[in-house]
């Protein structure tokens, strides 16, 4: 059994339109913080201090995703940059969703096993294990 | 009023990303290997921005050059799937690992760490080309359960490749530590990918290498979620980085097509030595086991990847019989 070539023609359409989107997504950000000299808020020359990890306010764990449709409404720099990250985060998920609908329609049970693990996996590293790391 | 010293540093990070891009590129690693000891050691960010950043821009290549890939149907989706079973919980283990080392302020660890990767990556990438086609091997049971064949069109000698992997489960093994190593250290852990694909599951090269470009990208978006909540992406960097990157490898790989003397590679593979040897370095120097002075620690680590490459190169050339044709 060979992978079949509808799913690759999808995966392939999923991976280069997600970083054509992730990038420009990030491209509009940058362009805004620079523009507007701050984005969220947070005045650039500070966005742009990276040396100090111990300060939260420049960094991801202040910018909860679902900050994220805000961010976009407001036309805020760190909306679109936070997106095109996101859209990065999810391309794989999407990719195994495509893999698992592809699977399931061809009957091929191990693989659909296989694949939901792997989903399950992603799924924890996004939703479950986040709740461990965040202080 | 635009901020000219921000769009400078910008700027710079976002050259330094398309270095660490062509470098990672032509010498087959990847542009996280390259990223975060350029962005550690010659721009002074903290590793765990470093890596953040790397990840980030880990999954950006892999998809950018997977498209294609897959495309061409040289990727095989059924077995890149079928070991991220192991690639993803390596992930997740090696980014709270990665969470807990940083907190107990052990990040020397990681350099040390990342060092000795670096540098021991380096000698199955230079070897890989050699071997365009493996050595048929008798199939196991895992072979038909867990359906390793698969075909290419190999555009080089015009024909169809028809390849069936074995040991699956060694594969699986191989790549949860490609997984524990991509989490902790923010790289895409294409050497040790290769190495499941190719020497334990004894899959063509081509398809190892397309495959495992193809894994890094799902590999790497598992460690960049915990990254996110833990605080380790930083905006200015990661976008820098991400665009950087992405321009740097499509450029390496144009360059990789174009070049006639693949001896030029070692060059880089020299860059990447000296890069790893001066991770250790700062390791050692964090550790307080021994402080080496930035400067000496230089000029140490461009000696040492010197010696270390011509050695290599040497050795291989004898193995391989003549000179100038290591891939």
């Amino acid at each position: 059994m060979e992978t079949s070539d509808k799913l690759t023609a999808v995966v392939s359409a999923i991976l280069k339109y997600a970083i054509i989107l992730s990038i420009s997504c990030i491209i509009i950000g940058t362009s805004l913080m620079f523009i507007n000299g701050n984005a969220n808020g947070i005045p650039i020359s500070q966005l742009a201090n990276y040396e100090n990890p111990k300060s939260p306010s420049y960094n991801s764990s202040s910018f909860s995703p679902v900050l994220i449709p805000q961010g976009i409404a407001h036309f805020d720099a760190l909306g679109f940059i936070s997106l095109g990250l996101w859209v990065l985060i999810f391309t794989p998920v999407t990719v195994l969703i495509s893999s698992l609908v592809d699977y399931m329609y061809t009957k091929n049970r191990l693989y659909t096993i296989l694949t939901f693990i792997v989903l399950f996996n992603l799924f924890a590293a996004i939703v479950i294990v986040p709740h461990f790391v965040t202080n | 009023m635009i901020d000219y010293g921000a769009l400078t540093e910008f700027l710079l990070i976002l050259a330094g990303g398309v270095a660490a891009g062509i470098i990672g590129s032509l010498t087959g690693l990847g542009g996280g290997s390259v990223l975060v000891p350029l962005l550690t050691l010659f721009y002074g960010v903290p590793i765990e921005y470093a890596t953040g950043a790397s990840l980030i821009s880990t999954i950006a290549t892999s998809a950018g050059s997977a498209s294609t890939y897959t495309k061409k149907g040289i990727a095989n989706i059924k077995i890149g799937v079928g070991l991220e079973v192991a690639t993803t919980l390596g992930a997740i283990i090696g980014a709270l690992t990665f969470e807990i080392v940083v907190t107990h302020s052990l990040q020397y660890v990681l350099y040390l760490l990342f060092g000795v990767v670096i540098l021991t990556s380096i000698i199955p990438t230079v070897k890989r080309g050699k071997y365009e086609y493996p050595e048929e091997k008798t199939l196991d049971f895992t072979s038909r359960v867990f359906q390793l064949g698969g075909k290419y069109y190999d555009e080089k000698s015009k024909k169809e490749v028809h390849y069936t992997g074995v040991r699956w489960w060694l594969g699986e093994i191989i790549m949860f530590f490609a997984g524990l190593l991509s989490g902790l250290l923010g790289i895409g852990s294409g050497a040790l990918k290769v190495l499941g694909m190719d020497w334990a599951m004894n899959l063509p090269m081509k398809v190892t290498t397309t495959t495992s470009n193809f894994m890094i990208g799902i590999t790497a978006a598992t460690g960049s979620s915990i990254y996110w909540y833990a605080g380790y992406i930083q905006f200015f960097l990661a976008s820098a980085t991400a665009i950087g990157v992405l321009v740097g490898s499509r450029i390496g790989s144009a360059v990789l097509l174009k070049i006639s003397n693949k001896e030029i590679r070692w060059i880089f593979f020299t860059v990447l030595s000296f890069l790893g040897v001066d991770m250790i370095f700062k390791g050692i120097t964090l550790s307080k086991i021994y402080n080496i002075p930035p400067i000496d620690g230089f000029g140490i680590a461009i000696t040492f990847s010197i010696i270390l490459v011509i050695l290599l190169f040497i050795k291989l050339s004898i193995a391989e019989g003549k000179y100038g044709n290591l891939r």
